[in-house]
């Protein structure tokens, strides 16, 4: 009876020669938090283009909260909220301004006081874009992607380059959002260990761990989450360089 | 069973309004992309005003209103629709704006018009300041014949903008959307008119100079400013361009 927010059969996809995703699949219940976790190249961020809609599978199948992320766009866009990796805003434009752009998109989104204080940027709200540090710029995005009361919402490495305050804060925000189903991409373990019920280990574009972080350590007979990483994937995972 | 709530909300006026302004002061704030199509035009018009505005051609015109207006009023439409609303565009799609927007239910066709709209208000501004400093400081006359002129500059705009949306929909990055451009608005313009009168190039390139959007502009607006008909081929030349370069950017326009 109970539909679940992301249901993912089989994905494959292929760049050319490179397969990005070989086999994955995933059941994500509505309210929980899913941790994707791997090394670069593992797959994670095609996962998540498959879920948003952005890229179609070469094979396989994925529904949000019952929507086929390509025939019914428009109807997932309004019930779904990405943070994307390496997207830039208009640089011009104040974190107030960027906010109203966005709200407008929705028919009942939050309001602005409510974003900026979620995220800690009321000060912030007349400055440009461009002239944000860079876990302003995170906070902001994240902002962006909750405008519309998404149901789902989707962020694609959240505290990549962050200092550790600047990372509490957003683990803070992304702790608030109790009822929503939540996607988080990661290669950061405490994050993962902290905020997400469950964990998909991907390695060479496929799900080859998933479980609670507990459970991860629990099967692999690691001391820690870190440690099981190594044991599942036989490689360490290393500490990904901000590139542009 | 809950599938989402979601019947398809498209964004509103409200909406469409907010993307317009927010696309003006992107533009209004990058102070060195208005100073083409508002100085090139009026460097051209300074250049060329005093000798041109002497020399009477017919019905009371001067060579300044039949050859540099027409010539002038092309640059403005031409820099702005083929270079700099496409740079800004392909700019949009590097950076990962377009891509951020895509994951929203705003679409793209938002983007496009609110770039168009206040491309508009830019191409207007700058006909506007240039026909002020030709009519107070040169003595230039306004067309014989104002509503072609006035409809013939919708239509030349409206073909500019759609050549620049083709090579924003085209172009792999910003900068090769900032060259092709420049070659295709410097090519155009070179069989147009932009370096002196078609009649000094071959007859073949002049001729397809003619039937090219720039020198079509620019050969419609001459006659309508000395009040004669104004030439099938170059309504057809605007016209075919505008339709065609929509089509294919419509097709071609990506997100990433």
């Amino acid at each position: 009876m109970s539909e679940p927010a992301i249901l993912a059969e089989g994905l494959h996809k292929r760049y050319g020669d490179t397969v990005a995703v070989d086999d994955i699949s995933l059941r994500v219940e509505r309210g929980e938090t899913w941790g994707i976790l791997g090394t670069n190249g593992a797959g994670k961020t095609t996962t998540v283009e498959l879920i948003a809609g952005l890229r179609a599978p070469d094979s396989g199948s994925v529904r949000v909260l019952g929507l086929d992320p390509r025939r019914d766009r428009a109807a997932l866009r309004q019930v779904l909220g990405v943070q994307l990796q390496h997207a830039y805003l208009h640089g011009a434009l104040t974190v107030e301004e960027l906010l109203g752009l966005y709200r407008s998109f929705y028919p009942d989104p939050r309001s602005t006081d409510e974003l900026l204080e979620l995220v800690e940027l009321t000060k912030q709200r007349r400055t440009r874009f461009e002239k944000l540090s860079g876990g302003q710029q995170q906070r902001l995005s994240i902002a962006l992607a909750l405008a519309g009361r998404p149901q789902v919402v989707i962020l694609d490495e959240l505290t990549t380059g962050l200092d550790p305050r600047a990372r509490r804060r957003m683990w803070a925000a992304v702790e608030s959002l109790r009822e929503e189903t939540v996607i988080l991409v990661s290669h950061a373990m405490e994050e993962v260990e902290r905020l997400c019920d469950r964990v998909a280990l991907i390695d060479g574009g496929r799900v080859i761990a998933s479980g609670t972080p507990a459970d991860l350590v629990a099967q692999s007979g690691a001391a820690d989450l870190d440690e099981a990483f190594v044991v599942l994937t036989g490689k360490e995972l290393e500490i990904e360089e901000e590139s542009a | 069973m809950t599938t989402a709530t979601a019947a398809a909300h498209r964004p509103g006026l409200h909406s469409w309004l907010t993307m317009i302004r927010c696309e003006a002061k992107m533009v209004v704030r990058d102070t060195a992309g208005l100073v083409v199509p508002i100085g090139l035009p009026l460097l051209i018009l300074v250049m060329n005003a005093s000798a041109a505005g002497d020399e009477e051609i017919t019905a009371g015109r001067t060579a300044l209103d039949l050859y540099i207006l027409p010539l002038v009023f092309t640059i403005v439409t031409a820099t702005i629709g083929i270079i700099n609303m496409p740079s800004f565009l392909a700019y949009y799609r590097r950076s990962g704006i377009l891509r951020r927007l895509a994951v929203t239910p705003a679409s793209p066709a938002m983007v496009l018009v609110a770039q168009v709209v206040v491309s508009l208000v830019q191409a207007i501004l700058g006909i506007g300041l240039a026909f002020a400093v030709a009519v107070l400081a040169f003595g230039a006359h306004p067309p014989v014949d104002v509503g072609s002129a006035v409809g013939i500059v919708v239509v030349s705009i409206a073909a500019m903008y759609a050549l620049g949306m083709v090579v924003a929909a085209l172009a792999p990055t910003p900068n090769s959307a900032v060259a092709i451009g420049l070659v295709g608005f410097f090519g155009l313009g070179a069989l147009g008119g932009l370096f002196g009168g078609r009649d000094s190039l071959p007859d073949p390139l002049a001729t397809l100079g003619e039937w090219l959007p720039f020198g079509a502009s620019v050969e419609a607006l001459s006659n309508a400013w000395a009040g004669q008909p104004v030439e099938a081929v170059h309504l057809l030349s605007l016209a075919v361009s505008a339709v065609l370069g929509a089509v294919i950017a419509a097709m071609f326009f990506r997100w990433d």
